[in-house]
């Protein structure tokens, strides 16, 4: 007896026995799958049956109905086979697998089409399915050379820069300073600073002519300043 | 500081209608982008009542509207507050009238208070900086497949061929607890803002963005140049791009505006 498994993400939510020739699938209440989610459409799709041949007929819904990723409205689908309904997805196992593929596919992804959007309800569902959600790191410098204004500056901006420029987050004086003497940048990922155009900087005693990503207690030499990289976790 | 901007939009060359929708005003130093989103031709309802309520706003008495968030400054909650009008502005439209059920927008906008920049989005649409020859995106999309990198389920590489691509996690006029992201950020002399709606950066990486701005003789080519570019490659959506320019003020232009005071 062919089945489907109805899943959000890798979650299981119910598995579906294909006894009827019809299944219909949506939103509301009425259908045999209900999927209660604004991305679906009322009436979305139907599964008919016949044994182990089973068909998927998109109806006309919103978001559409996808096959193995691909847009799909009325097709053939195989033991193996996955339905992408909004954002939960349709497994179907049965005994009929698909024979060697014929055609290649040349059908858009869906990713230019009609923008949509789903409830946060579901969001925090599929999203806290793995509870990884890191804070965004917070460092900044601990100045162990030099004159400055504080002994340790926070970087809280998603770019900020060390140099003589008004709004420099560590301002240099002197008249013979830089005007931008390194950039700070502040990702998710963590920090990483970049020395401007063809200058130079020094850390850990290294010259760094590009990019480079910081980590907790790395020295940093810049422009006449010793500075400390720390982050806090 | 003071910001010199422009802005173009673009159909682009697969959709019918055009539902982005932008808004520049150096005076008081806003810009706006909006990415409308819903049937027959609510999207473009949408962004432009979005666009409209925040223009107002800020023409207004600008109070406090919504939630005040202390971890911000006065100038990003006025932001944040005009934002909370204009999602309330298209939620109420879309309840009204039954063709515009379910409208929404993306919005991404930033406002310049002296050397501090207001950043606020909800949504997919971007801001970026470039800062001395290098661009940095300062918007985060709420989007899902950037959640699900953010929380490890996929990679970035499967979510470039995600099917889920555009589909929202926030917008605007969806829901009354809609709240923007909000960030600051100190600009320096001769920044440059980018402001764009997907219709631009899916289809162009960041750092072809970057060399056309750098090596375009003027910001209003420079639009052109990168609506060009997403257009030679395909144009699959509507393409929005605001770009502003940072400058400090020098006393000179106080005098030469003190002039002209005088001269009407």
């Amino acid at each position: 007896m062919a089945k489907v498994l109805l899943k959000y993400k890798e979650a299981v939510v119910r598995e579906f026995i294909l006894e009827k020739e019809t299944t219909t699938i949506g939103r509301k209440p009425e259908n045999d799958i209900v999927i209660d989610n604004q991305a679906v459409s009322g009436h979305h799709a139907l599964l008919k049956t016949d044994g182990d041949h089973i068909v998927v007929e998109d109806l006309n819904s919103l978001n559409g109905t996808y096959i193995n990723g691909h847009k799909a409205s009325r097709t053939e689908v195989f033991n193996g086979d996955v339905i992408l309904i909004g954002v939960h997805t349709l497994s179907v196992s049965s005994n009929k697998n698909k024979e060697a593929e014929k055609k290649t596919f040349a059908v858009r992804g869906r990713s230019m089409d009609e923008t949509m959007i789903i409830s946060p309800d579901d969001k925090k569902k599929i999203i806290s399915a793995s509870d990884k959600d890191k804070p965004e790191p917070l460092g900044g410098f601990l100045v162990l050379e030099g004159s400055t204004d504080q002994k340790q500056y926070e970087f809280n901006e998603k770019v900020s820069a060390i140099g003589k420029e008004e709004g420099c987050a560590i301002m240099l004086k002197g008249l013979f300073a830089p005007k931008l003497a390194a950039l700070v940048n502040r990702r998710k990922e963590g920090y990483f600073i970049t020395p401007p155009g063809s200058k130079q900087l020094k850390i850990n005693g290294k010259v760094i002519d590009r990019r480079y990503d910081l980590k907790d207690g790395d020295i940093v030499e810049v422009a006449h300043l010793k500075l400390q990289f720390y982050v806090n976790e | 500081m003071q910001i010199t901007a422009t802005g173009k939009t673009d159909l682009g060359l697969v959709r019918s209608n055009n539902e982005d929708n932008f808004y520049l005003d150096e005076k008081t130093g806003l810009l706006l982008v909006a990415d409308g989103m819903g049937g027959h031709a609510s999207g473009e309802t949408a962004s432009k009542l979005a666009v409209t309520v925040m223009r107002d706003y800020f023409h207004g008495p600008q109070i406090q509207f919504g939630k005040y968030n202390y971890s911000y400054s006065e100038a990003t909650n006025r932001l944040n507050s005009a934002i909370n009008f204009a999602n309330l502005a298209v939620l109420e439209a879309a309840r009204e009238s039954p063709q515009l059920r379910g409208m929404g927008t993306t919005i991404v906008a930033v406002h310049l208070n002296g050397n501090k920049l207001s950043i606020a989005h909800i949504g997919d649409s971007r801001a970026y900086l470039i800062r001395a020859g290098s661009i940095e995106q300062l918007t985060h999309d709420h989007t899902l497949v950037n959640e699900q990198i953010k929380s490890e389920m996929i990679t970035a590489k499967e979510a470039a061929q995600s099917a889920m691509k555009n589909i929202l996690t926030k917008a605007l006029g969806i829901s009354e607890d809609t709240e923007a992201e909000l960030d600051e950020l100190t600009v320096f002399n001769d920044d440059i803002l980018l402001l764009c709606s997907d219709g631009l950066n899916n289809m162009i990486r960041d750092e072809a963005m970057l060399d056309i701005i750098l090596s375009s003789p003027h910001h209003d080519a420079a639009c052109a140049s990168l609506i060009n570019a997403a257009n030679e490659l395909g144009g699959w959506d509507n393409i929005t791009v605001v770009i502003g320019h940072i400058k400090k003020k020098k006393w000179h232009f106080a005098l030469f505006k003190l002039m002209e005071a005088f001269r009407r």
